[in-house]
């Protein structure tokens, strides 16, 4: 890299990182992420509600057998006390100490304030399995056969087709490409001002007289590039980590296809700063620049909006082929990588067209650059630079 | 030394420059003259690298001018140009970087501009907060951090107050003492005749006049006469040739052909009345300036591109003004 090209570039990713809205943007960035991985492990609700009983006089032999099972089936945990004194176990039941009172001689349940109906019906499967374990006892059965009686086979069940919604995969290959748009549109948009900028305040001069045209779009393409790089890998290892400590079950191409997003990335905003920087060489005053980049950022919106209509059936052969072609690649393919639907030779072909676009793009830009940077006035279309000769620069 | 060579540039239908040559010696300060509209600009920028010229060449020192060869060309267009959010200092050291300094050169000559313009306490201040004297100030240093062996200015003069006018001239002398050749255009025609003792006008693309200012004020085909009297006098009649530019009062100025007889002058005057004060010399350069370009003027074509009038436009009709 020539002393120039690495001048701007450092220039460009000084100015950049010393913005406190660059620093506070990525915090935010990660710290979100890694608290959204926290708050949905805290939130997710994996642990079985548990209550307290407290049993007054002795419950059937078979009860606390049959409760045990009845709490299985129903996934809950209760624990059973017992209490000598009716007086202390009421008192216990105000106090809240034990949710339900179970009077096994008057085969009642008391509750406090309310009735807990999974509670009730667990207790109370229990209470009947027990009575009739204690009446099939009374019917002259041995202890095997009532064993047998109070753990039947269960009935197996499993699902078919099942229908969760969008796994994982799509959930964070739908997060990746709204990250993707919006990094690249945010530092694109950092590229197409700063060209801009340097047009409009007449700097573009001074710095031309030093340096080719070509140093100064790559200089600063790479410098923001470095930045952005910087700020989305941050976000692509906080999102890692986050998964991690969401505690989800994560398919294996996530950790795979997760980190290949930052190639994906960086092959993105190579091809649209470089053509951010066209745009903004066609204009020299900051209120031209949004129009001049309106075709760019409008064939950018259409790959993200593609996203959300063909992404949640990465398999089809739209998405395949969108997926493909180097303006939605950088949108698509992450999408259809995580979600473990995009092949190998497919990936490769899409890294292929787009290094190859990128490349085309970059020389493009080159020659373009060096006729339309010194232009000042009226934007140029893009049909005006592209035929523009070299020199007309004034 | 400078050697620009027969250079010329077509805009489209637009002849920008039609074989402009002209040369700066090191240690030299070359006033470049014309007006708007005339190819100074597209001269500066074709020497700057900034136009690709469509023939002719520009030579450092009898070798061709390359990229290499501008790092040691310092620049300042017309239209100012510095990174408005970028501090005083960085912006000097980025470019006496730019221009291939190491850091701890770069970091000396930016601090020993900032000292020498008197912009210590605003080292650290982003441009764009400085007044407009001070952006000017540092502008020029960014021309001159590199320690550059040509200088080339466009209009530095415009816009300055007197006091900075001052500083500005020393600078440039200063700068020609240490061996550097200075190139720069301006349309205040009395300080260029100043400072420097060269100058180069153009017009419409062209060379017009070049060369030392006190021979091209010799060569001019006029004289210019002024005559005070010691009584108010009427205006006086006078032999072909002659031209009476004023009379009122006690004051007669004349324009008489180069080689008039002095002694034939001052008898004829003398008969007007008693004569106090006498003056008799070649035209002054904005005189020179308006002969040699005022003949071209009335069907001169359109302004220069890329050359604005901004806040030098009143200076435009330097004809009108020194006529």
């Amino acid at each position: 890299m020539s002393s120039a090209i690495r001048l701007s570039a450092i220039r460009e990713m000084r100015t950049r990182v010393s913005r406190p809205s660059f620093i506070v943007s990525t915090v935010l960035l990660v710290v979100g992420i890694i608290g959204g991985g926290i708050l949905f492990a805290a939130l997710r609700d994996d642990s079985r509600p548990s209550y307290e009983v407290g049993a007054l006089g002795d419950a059937p032999r078979a009860f606390d057998t049959a409760l045990e099972l009845a709490e299985q089936q129903a996934d809950i945990d209760v624990s059973v006390a017992s209490f000598d004194d009716r007086a202390a176990a009421e008192q216990a039941l105000d106090d809240g100490d034990i949710d339900v009172l179970l009077d096994t001689e008057a085969s009642s349940l008391t509750w406090n304030g309310q009735e807990t109906d999974e509670l009730a019906i667990v207790l109370d499967q229990a209470w009947r399995t027990a009575a009739a374990v204690a009446a099939a006892g009374a019917a002259g059965l041995d202890d095997a056969q009532v064993d047998a009686i109070l753990d039947p086979q269960p009935l197996t069940s499993q699902v078919v087709d099942p229908d969760d919604g969008p796994g994982v995969g799509q959930l964070v290959g739908f997060a990746s490409a709204v990250l993707l748009f919006i990094s690249i549109t945010t530092f694109g948009s950092y590229v197409l001002t700063g060209v801009v900028e340097e047009k409009s305040t007449g700097v573009i001069e001074v710095l031309l007289s030093q340096m080719k045209p070509h140093q100064l779009l790559a200089g600063k393409v790479f410098g923001i590039g470095a930045v952005a790089l910087a700020q989305f890998t941050s976000a692509v290892i906080a999102g890692l980590i986050s998964l991690k400590v969401s505690g989800v079950d994560v398919p294996s191409e996530l950790w795979t296809g997760l980190p290949a997003t930052v190639l994906w990335f960086t092959g993105g905003f190579l091809l649209y700063s470089t053509l951010f920087a066209l745009a903004g060489s066609f204009v020299s005053r900051m209120e031209d620049a949004q129009s001049a980049a309106a075709p760019i950022t409008t064939a950018f919106s259409v790959g993200y909006v593609l996203v959300f209509a063909f992404g949640s059936d990465p398999e089809g052969t739209t998405a395949t082929v969108l997926s493909m072609l180097p303006p939605f690649a950088p949108l698509l393919m992450p999408l259809r990588m995580v979600t473990g639907a995009a092949s190998i030779v497919e990936v490769a072909i899409a890294a292929l067209l787009l290094a190859l676009a990128v490349w085309g793009m970059i020389r493009l830009a080159g020659s373009v650059y060096s006729r339309t940077l010194l232009h000042r006035g009226s934007r140029l279309t893009w049909r005006e630079a592209l035929r523009r000769q070299p020199g007309m620069g004034v | 030394m400078l050697d620009v060579q027969s250079i010329s540039k077509r805009f489209g239908r637009t002849i920008a420059l039609d074989g402009v040559s002209l040369r700066v010696a090191s240690g030299e300060v070359v006033g470049f003259l014309g007006p708007n509209g005339s190819g100074k600009t597209t001269t500066m920028r074709s020497v700057m690298g900034l136009i690709a010229v469509d023939s002719g060449a520009v030579y450092w020192n009898g070798e061709p001018v390359d990229a290499d060869r501008r790092r040691r060309f310092g620049y300042m267009p017309a239209e100012r140009g510095m990174y408005p959010k970028m501090a005083v200092r960085d912006q000097l050291v980025y470019f006496a970087r730019l221009a291939g300094r190491s850091l701890p050169d770069s970091i000396e000559a930016a601090d020993r501009w900032i000292e020498r313009m008197g912009l210590t306490d605003r080292a650290t201040a982003e441009v764009q907060s400085l007044s407009s004297g001070n952006q000017q100030r540092v502008q020029l240093a960014i021309s001159l951090v590199h320690d550059p062996d040509l200088l080339i200015l466009d209009e530095p003069f415009s816009g300055l107050d007197p006091v900075a006018v001052e500083t500005m001239k020393d600078l440039l002398l200063e700068q020609a003492g240490r061996g550097v050749a200075v190139l720069f255009s301006s349309h205040q025609l009395d300080l260029v005749a100043d400072i420097c003792r060269q100058v180069v006008i153009v017009d419409r693309g062209r060379v017009v006049l070049d060369g030392d200012i006190d021979l091209l004020r010799q060569r001019s085909p006029l004289r210019r006469v002024e005559a005070q009297y010691a009584h108010d006098v009427e205006r006086p009649s006078v032999p072909a040739g002659w031209v009476v530019d004023r009379a009122d009062g006690r004051t007669i100025s004349l324009s008489v052909p180069a080689g008039t007889d002095l002694e034939h002058i001052v008898a004829r005057l003398s008969a007007h009345g008693e004569i106090v004060d006498f003056s008799f010399g070649p035209p002054e350069l904005s005189e020179v300036f308006v002969q040699s370009v005022g003949r071209t003027q009335s069907n001169s074509s359109g302004a220069e591109p890329g050359e604005t009038g901004g806040p030098d436009a009143t200076n435009a009709t330097a004809g009108a003004r020194f006529a």
